[in-house]
């Protein structure tokens, strides 16, 4: 579904990606995991058009979409949820959820869209009038979550979903990305915690310095005592 | 002497208005706003005096030319600089509003000009207060704009859209908002507006090419003033600037009426940077 191909990506006279190689498959939950500065999020900006790629390429479906404009990355079916929620704080809940269905193919389907929304997270539906500012920080990552979703994608990729959130709603949050991946969007996604990525998730992508390391499924990578204390800090 | 200075704030509230929008969609200062404002007052001269138009219905009439004017400086001009340090579309804008400027020089040489229709001296009487029908009716247009503009903002996919930019750029573009095309727009209305101020303003004041400019100063003031969000605060920033140099003129030479909007500027700068929303903040949490 999602291939990426020996990209190389800078900033200014730093560079920050070597050589990253992956590729995401219909259904899968694919992690990325590695230490603060390993390159994790360029990876993902790279992907959604936020960051030019100084070489390689990204095909999403066959289609070359390195190049384009982030929007029509969103049109063809990736939502990425970037990290720290980005919300629109001085916008209404119902209207960070509308803003979400911004293309075409996904305004004809809003309504039913927020209602899955309101399925997987009631508390939005109890919210709806608030403005996105005055939420909590779980309710926040719900709402940035449903502001991806209304886009209807294909391919759901999240930055740090579980930032700065209370043990419970860690565990929240990840059953529902869990749902999410079951009722058929592909999830890529950054997870701080090891362990709950990797038992969650299909396959994994090791990160470090910028170059992919490791990568493989999640009992693979836990069963490796040497990768663990190598780069799990386990 | 009050009711003219409201009357007034309602003209440079539209005015202001447009400068906040560019600067809350693009961050960059509209020194062309100047521009705009004077050549808007050239086209309503040429089409009131020269051809005899309704003069109130020109302002409406030019609004959309001129949007369509700031579409396009943005697209061609203004995107070049996006993303460079605020001086570079300081000093690009500031080369607009100096090749404007001297077009109008070229063309209408620089003699003042003024707009004087039948409605020019008109006035009528509301419990011993005269009311100037010109100001009033430039004070509907003005502030009947804002409010389709803020209906507009709070309704339209594209309005949305365009406060979903402002407040974060980078979340908008991932929501699959195409934020080049609504910076267009954003300066395309504040365009519009400033075109829609500087007609109106011609049916009330005399210009020449470096009209404009003490505007721009006195809408920098509402615009600090009033906070750079909400068109509320931009309305009583207006009334605020409009009614303090109503008042002056009592203890100052009318001359030096122009230093009001600076000292207010830059006593507000001074006191409290955040404006009135500062103000108003501190009074309910004291």
């Amino acid at each position: 579904m999602l291939d990426v191909k020996n990209i190389h990506v800078s900033y200014g006279d730093a560079q920050a990606l070597w050589d990253v190689s992956l590729a995401v498959s219909r259904d899968e939950i694919i992690t990325l995991v590695g230490s603060n500065g390993s390159g994790k999020s360029t990876t993902l900006k790279a992907i959604s058009g936020l960051v030019p790629l100084s070489s390689g390429e990204i095909r999403f479906e066959k289609t070359r979409i390195d190049r384009l404009h982030a929007y029509r990355i969103v049109e063809m079916g990736i939502a990425h949820v970037p990290e720290g929620r980005r919300l629109w704080p001085g916008l209404s809940v119902r209207e960070n959820l509308e803003l979400g269905a911004y293309i075409r193919t996904a305004r004809n389907v809003k309504k039913e869209t927020m209602e899955w929304v309101f399925k997987l997270f009631p508390r939005l539906e109890e919210r709806i009038s608030q403005l996105a500012g005055t939420l909590s920080g779980g309710e926040q990552q719900m709402l940035a979550i449903g502001r991806g979703l209304l886009s209807k994608p294909k391919l759901l990729i999240l930055d740090e979903p579980s930032l700065g959130l209370a043990p419970l709603l860690v565990d929240e949050v990840l059953e529902t990305i869990q749902k999410i991946n079951r009722q058929g969007v592909t999830i890529l996604l950054i997870e701080q915690n090891v362990t709950r990525a990797l038992s969650l998730s299909t396959r994994c992508y090791v990160l470090e310095l910028g170059r992919i390391v490791l990568s493989g499924t999640g009992q693979d990578l836990l069963a490796d005592e040497r990768v663990k204390a190598a780069y799990l800090g386990l | 002497m009050i009711v003219s200075a409201i009357l007034l704030a309602g003209l440079y509230a539209t005015m202001s208005y447009g400068l906040a929008l560019i600067y809350g969609v693009m961050k960059i200062v509209n020194l062309a706003h100047a521009g705009v404002m004077m050549w808007a007052a050239y086209v309503a001269f040429i089409l009131i005096v020269h051809l005899g138009a309704n003069p109130f219905l020109v302002p409406i009439l030019i609004a959309p030319v001129f949007f369509v004017f700031g579409v396009l400086l943005q697209r061609y001009v203004v995107q070049r600089v996006m993303g460079a340090p605020p001086i570079s579309s300081l000093l690009l804008l500031f080369g607009v509003w100096l090749i404007m400027q001297n077009i109008s020089y070229l063309v209408f040489s620089g003699d003042t000009k003024a707009v004087t229709t039948k409605y020019t001296l008109m006035t009528f009487q509301i419990s011993g207060i005269s009311i100037s029908i010109n100001r009033l009716v430039v004070f509907i247009v003005g502030v009947l704009a804002l409010v389709v503009l803020r209906q507009f903002l709070g309704h339209t996919y594209m309005g949305k859209a365009i406060r979903a930019t402002a407040q974060d750029k980078e979340a908008s573009k991932l929501a699959g908002i195409n934020t080049e095309r609504v910076m267009e727009t954003a300066f395309g209305i504040g365009t519009a507006l400033a075109s829609l101020a500087g007609s109106l303003m011609a049916l009330i004041f005399a210009f020449d090419p470096d009209f404009g400019r003490s505007h721009l100063l006195k809408g920098f003031c509402i615009v600090v003033l009033g906070g750079l969000e909400s068109m509320i605060g931009v309305a009583l920033g207006a009334l605020v600037l409009a009614l303090a140099e109503a008042l002056s003129v009592l203890w100052l030479m009318p001359a030096l009426q122009d230093f009001v909007s600076f000292a207010l500027l830059v006593i507000v700068l001074i006191v409290m940077p955040g404006g009135m929303k500062e103000l108003v903040d501190r009074l309910i949490r004291p």
